[in-house]
């Protein structure tokens, strides 16, 4: 007997591995994340047999002053690196469509490094550079005359908040300027010759045609980074732990260590959803912006 | 003629700023990554010695066979005199830490991670570009949204089911999740490729008397390979650099840990052997950044591929 089947339910069939992958590891896992917060759980404890708390953790977690420090310490560090990554990024993808293709092959070559670096790796690098006593970025300083000794780069607090920024700018620029050179070759190079013979200035012409161009790349771009950036964990888990004290704690680095380190499953899952709930909304606006690139044959 | 000469002179000009900010940039992006390349070459305690080098005045491949566990203990004896940890110690010590083991288990997992979300991908990938059926749109918002969620969110429950699949401990308990956080990505990135490939091909295929599967398998899959090429080395970098789920699911057992898990657990050990930690970096580096210089072209569009439609 030959079975036929009608093309939607092959559809169906090619998609089901994937489905079925995604559901188990992201969706259920959310429900469950939810399911655990509402838990008072231990460790591997199954939370069937573990009290039902109602929404005391996430009282807890309002509650406590750590979490509201991490909070703006989070909020802090994706608005300054964004911001920042946007500015180095843009400087790189300008100077790389500025220069000639041959200088621009090699900084495309050279721009992607930092980002092909693990973030628990870059943490690592970070951690040598910004050494207190022979770190490289403090030595440069000091010769420079700068500064009378290496600033404590991760153990004073202000210092150590800016350095993982920079840090997280080094790696993440690189991502920034991909994205926008990608934008910047999509836009059509008549406009810029119409804008020469107009006879307009360069700083006229990014400004009025390049910048106004590029924005919805920025705009993509920025949203990518920023819900990248909000749910950090590696780098501030490498580079200085949280400390010193709390003071570089980012509510995924929290929930980590509420999980593997205290064991509190149920407090750590409070916490996961509240970075969840912040992420949920920017991730609606990236899907809804990208969305007009998703465009396939009916 | 003054005009000429201005033009050669501004001309001449460019280059110069051209050289200097690609210089700039170069300065920038490479300093860090050269730092470590030459602390990992000094000898042994070197790295701490002021002024600092800014490439060793004796390059020595020390650091490195420390880190691959190739050391004697002779050697170790020389170079140890007075230390508090006696030679055959510090030997075996560096022997089961070495880093030979965590770069063959994240090849392993990386290259599985890499195939198995291919072949996932590209199945799903087909679907939504080349069968006809309603929420095309709507199966790709379902996947991309999912991958969204931070693994901080997920890493709990996924800790759970991996402990009930008696898993913990093992690489399987990091491939199998890994493959499923590389799927969204790979399906849009492959599913652009597919959309690109004219349409008489299935209607030739048809003709021909392929199925279905037939015509994915042996007319698609072959003409899209540089589009399955370029998810396969974005998902073998993205598991390469997975830490959190690596470092949660191997429990601080050095024979399944992956790079980035290794690498805190090295660091953390040998604090102060810089020489060593900056040659591990280098070596969890090197291969991932040689695939990407050689792929260049098809990771930047893999990158991009979300921001901007080429």
């Amino acid at each position: 007997m030959k079975i036929r089947l009608r093309e939607p339910t092959i559809a169906f069939l090619f998609l089901l591995p994937a489905f079925i992958g995604v559901i188990v590891f992201y969706y259920y896992q959310i429900v469950q994340t939810g399911i655990y917060s509402l838990h008072n759980l231990q460790h591997t404890a199954d939370w069937q047999t573990q009290p039902f708390v109602w929404f005391k953790n996430y009282a807890t977690v309002f509650r406590s002053t750590y979490f509201w420090q991490s909070l703006r310490f989070t909020v802090y560090f994706t608005f300054m690196a964004t911001v920042l990554e946007l500015a180095v990024g843009l400087g790189m993808a300008m100077a790389t469509f500025w220069v000639s293709r041959w200088l621009g092959g090699i900084l495309r070559a050279i721009i992607i490094m930092p980002w092909v670096i693990p973030p628990i790796i870059n943490a690592m690098i970070w951690r040598w550079l910004f050494h207190a006593d022979v770190g490289l970025f403090g030595y440069i300083l000091v010769s420079l005359g700068l500064v009378d000794k290496p600033p404590l780069f991760l153990t004073e607090p202000m210092l150590a908040v800016h350095s993982v920024i920079f840090a997280d700018v080094w790696k993440n620029s690189s991502i920034m300027a991909i994205f926008l050179l990608g934008g910047l070759a999509a836009i059509p190079a008549d406009i810029y010759d119409a804008a020469k013979v107009d006879g307009a200035r360069s700083w006229f012409r990014f400004r009025k045609v390049t910048l106004p161009m590029l924005l919805p790349t920025i705009l993509v771009a920025l949203l990518f980074r920023g819900i990248d950036a909000l749910r950090t964990f590696d780098l501030i888990y490498g580079l200085t732990g949280g400390g010193p004290g709390t003071v570089t704690e980012t509510l995924s680095s929290f929930a980590y260590k509420y999980y593997f380190t205290y064991g509190k499953f149920g407090l750590g899952s409070a916490y996961a959803i509240v970075v969840f709930a912040i992420i949920v909304g920017l991730a609606a606006v990236y899907l809804s912006r990208i969305r007009r690139n998703m465009r396939f044959k009916e | 003629m003054s005009a000429k000469l201005s033009h050669r002179y501004r001309t001449q000009y460019t280059y110069l700023m051209q050289t200097v900010v690609t210089i700039l940039i170069a300065v920038f992006c490479l300093t860090p990554m050269f730092y470590i390349l030459s602390t990992s070459l000094k000898p042994r305690g070197a790295e701490y010695m002021i002024p600092l080098e800014l490439w060793p005045s004796k390059p020595t491949l020390q650091a490195y066979r420390a880190v691959l566990g190739i050391v004697e203990e002779a050697e170790l004896a020389s170079e140890s005199k007075g230390s508090m940890v006696l030679p055959a110690d510090q030997a075996r010590i560096v022997k089961s830490l070495s880093f030979v083991t965590p770069l063959r288990n994240s090849l392993i997992v990386s290259s599985a991670v890499a195939a198995f979300s291919l072949l996932i991908s590209s199945l799903s990938a087909y679907a939504i570009a080349r069968l006809r059926f309603r929420y095309k749109i709507q199966s790709l918002i379902f996947l991309q949204l999912g991958a969204m969620i931070p693994i901080a969110v997920t890493i709990a429950p996924t800790f759970m089911l991996m402990r009930s699949l008696g898993l913990l401990r093992t690489l399987l308990a990091m491939i199998i999740p890994n493959i499923f956080y590389n799927v969204p990505m790979s399906t849009w990135l492959i599913a652009c490729y597919f959309a690109e490939l004219p349409f008489d091909l299935e209607d030739a295929a048809k003709v021909d008397g392929y199925k279905p599967i037939q015509i994915f398998w042996k007319v698609i899959i072959p003409l899209a390979a540089p589009g399955l090429f370029s998810a396969g080395v974005f998902a073998f970098l993205g598991s390469w650099g997975e830490f959190m789920l690596a470092s949660a699911v191997s429990m601080g057992i050095p024979a399944v840990q992956t790079v980035p898990a290794a690498m805190l657990n090295f660091s953390v050990q040998f604090r102060y052997e810089w020489t060593w930690i900056s040659a591990a970096i280098i070596l969890s580096v090197a291969l991932v950044a040689f695939m990407t210089l050689v792929f260049q072209r098809w990771v930047i569009r893999g990158l991009t591929a979300g921001a901007v439609k080429y």
